[in-house]
């Protein structure tokens, strides 16, 4: 049996494959900045999955709880990156290049992401909402006249 | 020995010393300590309260499922691993169970300390 500290020293990695009752299922791979500038088309589009998948772990944090649940969240994901692709590449791809180089803050690529919010609205009749934006304020990505933008 | 003269004491002037002047005498300027660190706090807590972080903060919560779902397949996968070599090693103790909990509850205990398999 060897201690903790020799385990630190020891890369995590265990190739055992899952456990081949499990439906295979392929992860996302997508980095933090694509599926950053992408996160509000996957909260609308996969609601759905995902609030079931987040009301599967509140029933029981188990990871072998919640599996199926799971995959639909990620074949979900998959497929909306998949149509982002598919019809918005250009747009989607400056975006998360823009982000990618801009700290990941949204407000320093507003023009960009007003390319691909409008592309992805033509396409996939999907729009970004910021939920909890107070009453009668105007949501702050549509903002005209921002405080901080691109400088 | 007796003296001729008369004691003389040494007697504070007629209605006593003046007071002696000790406290600050200078004018007070400015709002007060209280008001200050009041002043400071709503200024802080106005410039921490962005709408942006507001979108910063969806932009997060939408891609949790996604993330933890990921996240809860390698934890999964880990775990079976684990209790397969466990039980490939603790085959001929008669009565031995294989994952089986040290705590006396149904709740998921995360695995705290990973023994992870040795290359060949």
């Amino acid at each position: 049996m060897s201690s903790p500290d020799s385990i630190a020293q020891t890369p995590f990695i265990d190739p055992t494959p899952l456990p081949s009752d499990i439906p295979p299922v392929d992860e996302v791979g997508a980095t933090s900045a694509p599926l950053k500038s992408a996160a509000f088309f996957i909260g609308a589009y996969c609601k759905e999955f995902n609030e079931d998948f987040m009301l599967c772990k509140n029933e029981n944090n188990d990871p072998a709880h919640c599996l199926k649940e799971g995959r639909k969240v990620t074949r979900c994901a998959t497929d909306i990156i998949r149509k982002l692709r598919e019809h918005c590449e250009k747009e989607f791809e400056t975006h998360w290049r823009c982000l990618d180089d801009r700290n990941q803050e949204y407000f320093r690529c507003r023009p960009l992401e007003r390319e691909f919010n409008t592309c992805v609205w033509n396409s996939l009749k999907l729009e970004k909402v910021i939920p909890g934006t107070p009453q009668g304020q105007e949501p702050i990505h549509l903002k005209t006249k921002p405080v901080f933008k691109a400088s | 020995m007796t003296s001729t003269t008369p004691h003389t004491q040494d007697l504070p002037p007629e209605g006593g010393f003046p007071s002696i002047r000790y406290k600050r005498n200078v004018p007070k300027k400015g709002p007060s300590g209280l008001t200050l660190v009041l002043g400071i706090t709503a200024i802080s807590a106005y410039g921490f309260y962005s709408e942006l972080e507001r979108e910063n903060m969806w932009s997060r919560i939408h891609l949790v499922p996604l993330l933890q779902a990921e996240q809860d397949r390698d934890t999964y996968r880990r775990e079976q691993a684990a209790i397969k070599r466990e039980a490939e090693i603790m085959k001929d103790v008669p009565g031995w169970k294989p994952g089986e909990k040290v705590y006396h509850t149904k709740r998921y205990i995360p695995t705290s300390i990973w023994v992870i398999p040795e290359k060949d």
